[in-house]
């Protein structure tokens, strides 16, 4: 309990970080005069138009890939899972360079097409990981994730190539970025992911059960198939709405549940509500980071790429 | 309140795995299931449960049928054959034994907890809830898992081969936890392989061979050489010690040619016997009483014995045969056997060997304590040490003749 306050002040902090950090020169003591009203109408335009949405899509979509990741290594029993691990991610990604190649990019089309794809490349690495002949190989799963995040991110290329004429934009979107986020995004991810999340935390016993195994969590009465297939479908909408708005932002699946696991261990009744709440404070820091250590802005993606492929390599190291 | 399995056919991939399975468990009762790989008992209690669905039959506890793998976890405890590797604490994976009775947001109430915890004490693992599961010992790890079954509450328990990887010692604990279980009203299935165990801590047996039930019963009447013969192909011996029952390999030994006279009497043979049966020895004994106890080692081993009726004095006649047999052997072994009226002429037998020079005597007692014939006996046993090698174990003994063995070859 102690733990969840602490990582809920770390909330506040990375918050208020996020809205007194930015290209123009408004620092701390401005933010807190927009909150008591006390500002001009030109901080508080950027604080509450610009900083604040993204501030809030960075702590959704953090919170969003971390939940799906830590739901994904109970599912496959794989510590390594993760949906920029396994291709779900890219799915999604080729779902979105779609809609975008066809002209219909409204961001419901976005979301749709992505979630879509997404789950389709769920269900497909899920298929060809569980096979009997792979069922004793831990190593199974994330070979057929990186097979067939392979040819997601083909085909996602091609379609960028032939989209030629916004070839940088999609490039830079799938790259993973908060910039240019507008109230639209945050309303438009904020009730499927907190819906999703709030899913997940309300299974986080069942999450306990099918960790053991199926055959374990059938024995103590679970539907095993049909939660599953539910929590298949939550976490591929949790990916595709993520990618949707900012496009690839991989191993934060990775990274935010398993230090959380060192902390406070396995069971996913404390884990799942510390991985939402560090998610929200980690990814709106790494967009900091983004927008402040260059003149122009880095992708929030490569930043937690290089951040968290290291510790993959740590993972594996460690043994599966 | 019983559990009745009445004409189970269960189908996978087109192969049929269990056949017209009938039986019953009733309240009290441990009823082990035994066969060999493959045989279908993994199947039998996936089915039971409700995880495979079978073409035909029914299963019915308390007369009901149960429909659904929830309704099914409140009756049966059903513990599958491996254990998971998974880093959630000991208690976390008790509670989990409560899942049946938890409904809407699944949360562990006090009374759970409660309940887990005196689980954890059924199986003598009070103190370990914070343990990390993953850093227990394979038969702590066990343990466990089975307070996961005793938090279920279960009316019977379906144990997949519990005891499988375990030291002896996990394995007789768990099977005495499960039994005491068991006594304070509830009843289980378990599916073995070790026989011995089986038979040890089970009320009945039911073999199965090919996905059919081929043998029931209790354990002396289910477990003999033909059952086990039969079931697995094996060839074995079964000791039965009251109602118990033992069984032990037959070693495939190819016979070295050699042969042994042994002259012993009320079980002072039995270890040598079997040792160098054991080593291929062609063994021959003599003269024994009926019934005598080495007398029953010898034909166990499948051995001659020139016999003589229970309690009687040795015949002239078995006397002159026993001679052959000397003549025939090509060492002759006296045990640490005591001498009587009736058996002095196998003292004399001993003679007649040592003359030959093909007797080790075994001596592990002094003469004395062992002659109740008095000094003829003195005198006939100085005359047999004179002309043998004496030796103080089986074991030397055994050596000897290897060496001898080796040697000649």
């Amino acid at each position: 309990m102690r733990f969840i306050a602490i990582l809920a002040i770390l909330n506040v902090i990375s918050a208020l970080v996020g809205l007194s950090v930015g290209s123009s020169n408004i620092g701390i003591y401005d933010v807190v005069k927009v909150l008591t009203g006390d500002s001009n109408e030109n901080v508080k335009q950027i604080v509450l138009n610009c900083r604040l949405p993204r501030l809030l899509l960075a702590m959704l979509v953090g919170s969003s890939l971390a939940t799906a990741g830590c739901s994904m290594q109970a599912f496959f029993r794989n510590p390594l899972a993760d949906p920029y691990i396994l291709g779900i991610s890219s799915g999604a990604c080729v779902g979105v360079a779609l809609v975008i190649i066809l002209e219909i990019a409204t961001i419901q089309n976005i979301m749709i097409s992505a979630f879509l794809m997404a789950l389709i490349t769920a269900f497909l690495v899920y298929k060809i990981g569980s096979l009997a002949r792979f069922r004793e190989q831990s190593y199974a799963i994330l070979l057929a994730g990186i097979a067939i995040s392979c040819f997601m991110n083909g085909l996602a290329s091609i379609l960028i190539y032939l989209a030629s004429q916004s070839m940088h934009l999609v490039v830079f979107w799938i790259m993973g970025s908060f910039s240019n986020t507008t109230w639209n995004d945050v309303f438009f991810l904020a009730p499927v992911s907190i819906l999703c999340i709030l899913f997940i935390f309300l299974n986080s016993w069942n999450l306990n059960a099918i960790l053991m195994g199926d055959e374990h969590a059938k024995a103590v009465g679970l539907d095993v198939e049909r939660f599953q297939k539910e929590l298949l479908a939550v976490v591929s909408l949790l990916t595709a709405s993520a990618v949707a708005v900012s496009g690839i932002i991989g191993f934060v699946g990775i990274i935010i549940p398993h230090t959380m696991r060192l902390i406070v261990g396995e069971s996913h009744q404390t884990l799942i509500p510390a991985t939402i709440l560090f998610g929200s404070a980690f990814m709106p820091l790494v967009d900091v980071i983004a927008r402040t250590t260059t003149a122009g802005e880095l992708p929030v993606g490569a930043i937690t790429a290089m951040l968290g492929a290291p510790f993959f390599v740590y993972l594996l190291l460690r043994g599966l | 309140m019983k559990l009745v399995v009445e004409n189970l056919t269960v189908k996978l991939q087109s192969r049929e795995i269990l056949r017209d399975v009938t039986f019953k468990v009733e309240s009290g009762e441990v009823v082990s299931l035994l066969g060999p790989n493959g045989s279908g008992k993994s199947t039998m209690l996936r089915t039971i449960f409700g995880i495979l669905k079978p073409i035909k039959g029914v299963v019915l506890y308390d007369g009901k049928a149960l429909n659904s793998i929830s309704e099914a976890s409140k009756v049966f405890g059903y513990l599958p054959q491996e254990n998971p590797e998974i880093g959630l604490k000991v208690l976390d994976v008790v509670l989990l034994g409560r899942t049946p009775y938890l409904s809407g947001i699944k949360r562990a109430k006090k009374k759970d907890i409660e309940i887990a915890l005196k689980a954890l004490e059924d199986v003598g693992l009070k103190g370990f809830e914070n343990r990390k599961f993953n850093e227990l010992s394979g038969g702590e790890k066990q343990k466990v898992m089975i307070a996961r079954v005793f938090a279920q509450e279960p009316k019977v328990m379906l144990l997949d081969e519990p005891t499988a990887h375990l030291d002896i010692s996990a394995q007789i604990e768990i099977l005495e936890i499960v039994r005491r279980k068991v006594r304070d009203g509830c009843s289980a299935l378990i599916a073995m392989h070790d026989i011995n165990l089986a038979s040890s801590f089970s009320d009945k047996i039911l073999m199965i061979k090919n996905g059919k039930i081929v043998y029931a019963g209790t354990p002396d009447e289910v477990i003999s050489e033909e059952t086990i013969r039969d079931v697995y192909d094996a060839e074995v011996i079964v000791k039965r010690h009251g109602s118990r029952v033992y069984v032990i390999p037959k070693r495939k030994t190819s016979e070295n040619g050699v042969r042994v006279h042994i002259i012993c009497g009320g079980g002072s043979g039995r270890d040598l016997i079997y040792m160098l049966s054991d080593r291929g020895y062609k063994i021959s004994a003599g003269v024994l009483n009926v019934l005598d106890s080495d007398w029953e080692t010898v034909v166990e081993v499948g051995g001659e014995v020139v016999s003589e009726a229970p309690f009687t004095e040795i015949s002239d006649e078995s006397h002159a045969k026993n001679l052959e047999m000397i003549e025939k052997a090509d060492f002759v072994v006296l045990t640490n056997l005591s001498i009587g009226k009736g058996n002095l002429k196998n003292l004399y037998a001993a003679k007649y060997a040592s003359k030959l020079r093909k007797l080790i005597v075994i001596e592990k007692t002094s003469f004395k304590s062992r002659n109740f014939v008095g000094v003829e006996a003195e005198k006939i046993y100085d005359e047999v040490v004179r002309g043998s090698i004496v030796v103080g174990s089986e074991k030397d003994a055994i050596r000897i003749l290897d060496r001898e063995r080796y040697a000649n070859n």
